[in-house]
């Protein structure tokens, strides 16, 4: 009973580990957020953006890619657990 | 104050050695350079080898760099990325002693020139056709640049973003073609900035680890 369940049990949870890992990329989008954080600079730079709405945009988007980057290392460390 | 053998590094030169005081990474106030025979890396001190990259330390790293480019009629100095921390003069010297061959190359193609950046923004609801525009901006500075290199398009009003490696002597032929790009685009802003430290010219990668 034990070696059913392992063989059964096991791909499915590599699955849904592979799933979760692709949905926590989306989520967590560094590359995206390293761009936006570009354009905000340019677009300030431009005059587009003031100085007052670029700076609260460029504090929320450190904030946000500080969290992406930790949920990052931790999924590379394997330190995140995939709750189902 | 703090343990002073961590040294940051900035960049390196040949020849004379430096010393100035500035606000430089980290708090220190004084930048000077650690040779090994005709080398020397430009450093100042500071309390870790693992430095975080703060605006304000940014700044300071690009300004080192530039006021030793700006130095008299211009020396040349193969710039470091931000971050780059050693934990003794050992560690750098031996770095200087493994890489000599690569920094002598990478100062010989850096001499006399200065990095520009252009990046051509297309105005908002503009329609551009980016592949004329490019090509435009090809014919009119590639000519004048020694090389240049694309960089990320991290906007979708972005239509180019390079990075060229100009001769000091042809800084005015430069500047005018993008003064008559700015003139004749309508649709297109124009960002021109520099000059830096040829960061994206230099291809000499080294490592505390080594």
């Amino acid at each position: 009973m034990f070696v059913l369940d392992d063989l059964l049990f096991r791909p499915f949870v590599g699955i849904v580990d592979a799933i979760h890992t692709i949905a926590l990329d989306e989520l967590y989008d560094v590359d995206g957020l390293e761009d936006e954080l570009k354009e905000n600079q340019l677009l300030y730079e431009l005059g587009e953006r003031s100085e007052e709405e670029y700076r609260r945009r460029k504090a929320e988007l450190e904030d946000e890619l500080e969290i992406a980057r930790e949920v990052h290392e931790r999924l590379a460390s394997g330190r995140v657990e995939v709750k189902s | 104050m703090f343990p002073v053998n961590n040294r940051y590094v900035y960049g390196v030169v040949e020849g004379d050695p430096i010393e100035f005081e500035t606000d430089a990474v980290g708090g220190a106030s004084v930048v000077y350079t650690i040779s090994h025979r005709r080398l020397g890396a430009v450093v100042s001190d500071i309390d870790t080898t693992d430095p975080e990259e703060t605006d304000e330390d940014a700044t300071r790293h690009d300004e080192v760099l530039r006021r030793i480019m700006n130095d008299g009629d211009g020396r040349a100095v193969v710039p470091m990325q931000f971050g780059m921390a050693f934990e003794s003069d050992r560690a750098l010297k031996n770095v200087l002693r493994g890489a000599l061959p690569a920094f002598r190359r990478a100062l010989n193609d850096v001499e006399g020139r200065v990095e520009l950046g252009v990046k051509i923004v297309r105005a908002e609801d503009a329609d551009v056709d980016a592949d004329a525009v490019t090509e435009r901006i090809a014919d009119e500075l590639e000519p004048i640049a020694a090389q240049s290199v694309g960089n990320d398009l991290f906007s979708d009003r972005l239509v180019l973003n390079r990075s060229y490696l100009v001769d000091r002597e042809d800084r005015e032929a430069f500047d005018e073609a993008i003064a008559r790009l700015e003139e004749d685009e309508d649709d297109l802003v124009v960002r021109y900035t520099g000059p830096f430290a040829p960061y994206s010219f230099v291809d000499v990668t080294i490592g505390a680890q080594r």
